[in-house]
C-alpha cells in the first residue's frame, strides 16, 4: 500500500535499512522466546545424566521415563482434574455472575448502582495477593480452609471487578428499546436476562472466560494459602513440589514442568486470537 | 428508560437478586479482608481461635512502626519499585517497538511475531520461575556454554602451539608455555611446576596428541560455576531479565491493539506530504496513544504489587532475603520463623493503601487524557 510512496532512491535505502534492522529485533527476541522453551522440551526426554553431560545437544536415547515418574511423584493424576473444576468453575461462575450484575447495573435504573458499581471498579487494581493473609485468616474463620468451596469462592470474587466492570459497559451498548418492548410484552427481567441479554452478551462472555481461564489455570499465590492437602491442590502447587530438594533431578523436574506448561501452550494455539482481544480489552481500564 | 429513586416490585427484586450475588461474593472475598487487616494490624493477635481462644485485643500503630523502621521493608518496596522501573523503561519502549514494527509492517508475517513474543504469558509462572532458575544455575546452560567456549579457546591454544613446534616436541620452552597459558591453575597441582609438567606430558609419548591436550584442558581450564542467584548483589538482576522476557508481549499487545485504532489514513497522509517513518512515530503514533501509555504505566505498578509467584518459585526472596518483593516479604512474616501476623497484616494494608494512591493517579489521568485512546 505504501510502495508508491517510497519514490525517492534515499528513501527506499532508509527503508531497506529499518526493515532489516526490523526483522533483526524480531528475529533475536523470538530466538528468546522460544529458545528457553524448546531448551526445556528437550532436556524433558533425556536422563538427568545425560543431562548433566550435555545440555545442549538433542536427546541421544530419548526416554519417556522421566513423565512417567513425574506424572507419579507430583500426583497429576490427581490435581489434573482439580485443575479443570477450579478453572471451568470459576470461570462460569464468574461469566454468570458478572453478567447478571451487569445486566442490572446497566439496565435496571437505580440509586444503588452508582456506588456498588464503583466499588467494583475500584477492586480491579486491589491485587487480591497484597490480602494473601487476611484471607488466610478468613478462611479459617470461616472454617472452609482445605475446601474447594473456598478456592472456588476466591477465586470468583477476584475475577469479578474486572468481569462486572466489562460486563456492564459492554450491556450498556445494547439497545435499551429491545428490553422495553419485551418488558411491554410482559416479560420479567429474568426472562430477558436468559432470552435477550445472555444471547447478546456471547462477544463479553467469551472474552471473559478467556481471560480467567488461563489466570486461574497458572494460580498458584492463593491456592496456596487456601489448601495443604493434595487432594486439593492445583497442578502449579505440584509443579512447586519439584522445586527444592527435587530441583537437581532435572529429568523429572523438566517433565513437570512441561506437563504443566503444554496444556496452555494447547490452549493459546488454538484460541490465539481471542486471547489477544481479551487480554487488549481488560487491560484498557487499568 | 424511566429514572425511578426507588425500585418496587419485580424490578426491585430482580435488580437485588442479581446484584447480590456478585456483591456479596465481591465484599466476603475483597471488602471483608481489607478491614480484617485493618483490625488485625493493629492488635496484638497470635494466631489460634480468633473468637474464643486466647484473648487478643487493641495494640496501637506498633506493627506499622515495626514496618516502616525494618530494612527488609525498605528493601522489598526497593525491589517493587525496580520491577516498575523496568517495566516503564524496559518493558513499555520494548512493546512500544514491537507493536509499531508490527503496526507499519515493517516484516512480514505480523501475527506470528505477535503470537511468539506473547507466549511467555501464559505459561504458569511456576514453570517459568523453575526453568529460568535452572538457566542461571551454576549447572544451567549458561554455565556450560561459557565453560565449553573456554575450553574450546585453550584447546586451539595448545593446539597452536604444539603444531608451531611441530608436534611431540617437549622441551623447558614449550612446557614454561604452556604453564603461562594455565596461569595461576598450574600452582593447584604442581610444587614445582616445570619438571613436574615436563615428566607427565613426556608420559604421553606415543599417544595421539589430542589425548594429551583434552588431558591439558581438564588440568588447567577452570570451571566457571555462576553464582547469579546466589550472590547477593546481583541476585535481582536476573529476576528482573526474567520479568522482562515474561511480560514484554503483554505490552506489545496492549500497544498494538490501540495503534489499530488510530485511522490509517492520517498516516499515509502523512506520509505522503514526506514526514519520514520516526516523524510518524512521533507526531502521530506517539501522541495518539498518550492514554495508553498512562494505562500501561499503571498496570505495571499493580502488576509489580500482585507480582508473587514468579520470585517465589525463583528465588523464593533469597539468597538472604535481598530478592524479597512486598508480597514475599509479607507470606514470610506471616508464615516463617515465628509468624508476626500483625505485622504481616500491617503490611497488607501498606499494598492496599499503594493500590489506592494507584487509583487515585488513574483518576487524574483519566482526566487529562481520557478519551483519546477509547
Amino acid at each position: 500500500m505504501s510502495d508508491e510512496i517510497k519514490t525517492t532512491a534515499l528513501g527506499r535505502i532508509g527503508g531497506a535499512a529499518a526493515k532489516a534492522a526490523a526483522y533483526a529485533m524480531m528475529l533475536l527476541f523470538t530466538a528468546m522466546t522460544l529458545y528457553p522453551i524448546f531448551w526445556l522440551i528437550m532436556n524433558s526426554f533425556k536422563s538427568t545424566r545425560e543431562f548433566q553431560v550435555s545440555q545442549l545437544a538433542f536427546p541421544k536415547e530419548p526416554t519417556l521415563s522421566n513423565y512417567v515418574e513425574a506424572w507419579k511423584m507430583g500426583d497429576f493424576g490427581l490435581l489434573f482434574p482439580n485443575s479443570l473444576i477450579y478453572t471451568i468453575g470459576a470461570t462460569v461462575g464468574i461469566v454468570f455472575v458478572s453478567l447478571l450484575a451487569g445486566f442490572a447495573f446497566a439496565k435496571i435504573a437505580s440509586r444503588a448502582t452508582k456506588p456498588i458499581y464503583n466499588g467494583f471498579v475500584i477492586g480491579i487494581l486491589i491485587t487480591a495477593q497484597s490480602l494473601m493473609i487476611p484471607l488466610f485468616l478468613e478462611v479459617n474463620l470461616l472454617g472452609i480452609y482445605n475446601t474447594r468451596f473456598a478456592v472456588l469462592l476466591v477465586y470468583i470474587g477476584t475475577g469479578l471487578p474486572i468481569g462486572v466492570y466489562l460486563a456492564t459497559e459492554y450491556i450498556k451498548a445494547i439497545p435499551s428499546a429491545l428490553i422495553e418492548s419485551a418488558r411491554i410484552d410482559g416479560a420479567s427481567f429474568w426472562r430477558i436476562f436468559a432470552k435477550i441479554i445472555v444471547p447478546m452478551s456471547m462477544p463479553v462472555a467469551v472474552t471473559l472466560s478467556i481471560l480467567n481461564i488461563s489466570n486461574i489455570w497458572n494460580e498458584f499465590a492463593l491456592i496456596n494459602i487456601l489448601v495443604s492437602r493434595t487432594e486439593l491442590k492445583s497442578l502449579p502447587l505440584g509443579i512447586y513440589k519439584f522445586s527444592g530438594s527435587l530441583s537437581t533431578d532435572y529429568g523429572k523436574q523438566f517433565a513437570a514442568l512441561t506437563i504443566g506448561m503444554v496444556p496452555m501452550l494447547l490452549f493459546y494455539i488454538v484460541f490465539r486470537k481471542q486471547i489477544t482481544r481479551g487480554v487488549a480489552a481488560g487491560a484498557v481500564k487499568g | 428508560m424511566p429514572n425511578r429513586n426507588r425500585l418496587h416490585g419485580e424490578e426491585g427484586r430482580a435488580y437485588w437478586s442479581m446484584v447480590l450475588p456478585a456483591f456479596s461474593i465481591y465484599l466476603l472475598v475483597m471488602a471483608f479482608p481489607i478491614v480484617l487487616s485493618i483490625v488485625l494490624s493493629v492488635s496484638n493477635y497470635s494466631g489460634g481461635k480468633m473468637f474464643g481462644g486466647e484473648p487478643w485485643g487493641f495494640a496501637g500503630l506498633k506493627s506499622y512502626a515495626r514496618v516502616f523502621s525494618d530494612p527488609l521493608f525498605w528493601n522489598a518496596l526497593k525491589n517493587n519499585f525496580y520491577i516498575v522501573l523496568l517495566s516503564v523503561f524496559g518493558q513499555l519502549p520494548l512493546g512500544f517497538i514491537f507493536a509499531y514494527i508490527i503496526y507499519r509492517r515493517l516484516v512480514k508475517w505480523p501475527g506470528f511475531w505477535q503470537g511468539v513474543l506473547y507466549v511467555p504469558n501464559i505459561i504458569s509462572v511456576i514453570v517459568v520461575g523453575l526453568l529460568w532458575q535452572t538457566i542461571f544455575s551454576p549447572n544451567g546452560p549458561i554455565a556450560e556454554v561459557m565453560n565449553d567456549l573456554a575450553r574450546a579457546g585453550f584447546q586451539s591454544r595448545l593446539e597452536a602451539l604444539f603444531a608451531s613446534v611441530g608436534g611431540f616436541n617437549v622441551d623447558d620452552g614449550l612446557v614454561s608455555k604452556i604453564l603461562d597459558m594455565a596461569g595461576p591453575a598450574a600452582l593447584d597441582w604442581f610444587s614445582d611446576p616445570v619438571p613436574e609438567l615436563k615428566e607427565l606430558i613426556l608420559s604421553y609419548e606415543g599417544a595421539p596428541l589430542s589425548e594429551l591436550i583434552g588431558d591439558l584442558c581438564n588440568l588447567f581450564v577452570p570451571r566457571w560455576s555462576p553464582e547469579f542467584l546466589s550472590k547477593p548483589n546481583i541476585a535481582m538482576l536476573p529476576v528482573l531479565f526474567v520479568i522482562l522476557w515474561m511480560y514484554t508481549g503483554m505490552y506489545l499487545i496492549l500497544f498494538l491493539a490501540n495503534m489499530q485504532k488510530i485511522d490509517s489514513q492520517v498516516i499515509e497522509a502523512a506520509r505522503i506530504d514526506g514526514a519520514s517513518e520516526g516523524q510518524v512515530m512521533r507526531y502521530v503514533i506517539l501522541p495518539a496513544l498518550s492514554g495508553t501509555i498512562v494505562n500501561s504505566a499503571i498496570l505495571a505498578i499493580s502488576g509489580s504489587l500482585s507480582s508473587f509467584s514468579l520470585i517465589f518459585a525463583m528465588t523464593g526472596g533469597g539468597p538472604s532475603r535481598v530478592t524479597e518483593i512486598l508480597s514475599i516479604y509479607m507470606y514470610n512474616n506471616a508464615f516463617l520463623g515465628r509468624p508476626n501476623l500483625p505485622l504481616a497484616n500491617a503490611i497488607s494494608l501498606v499494598m492496599v493503601v499503594i493500590s489506592f494512591i494507584l487509583i487515585g493517579l488513574t483518576k487524574m489521568a483519566e482526566k487529562r487524557y481520557g478519551g483519546k485512546e477509547e
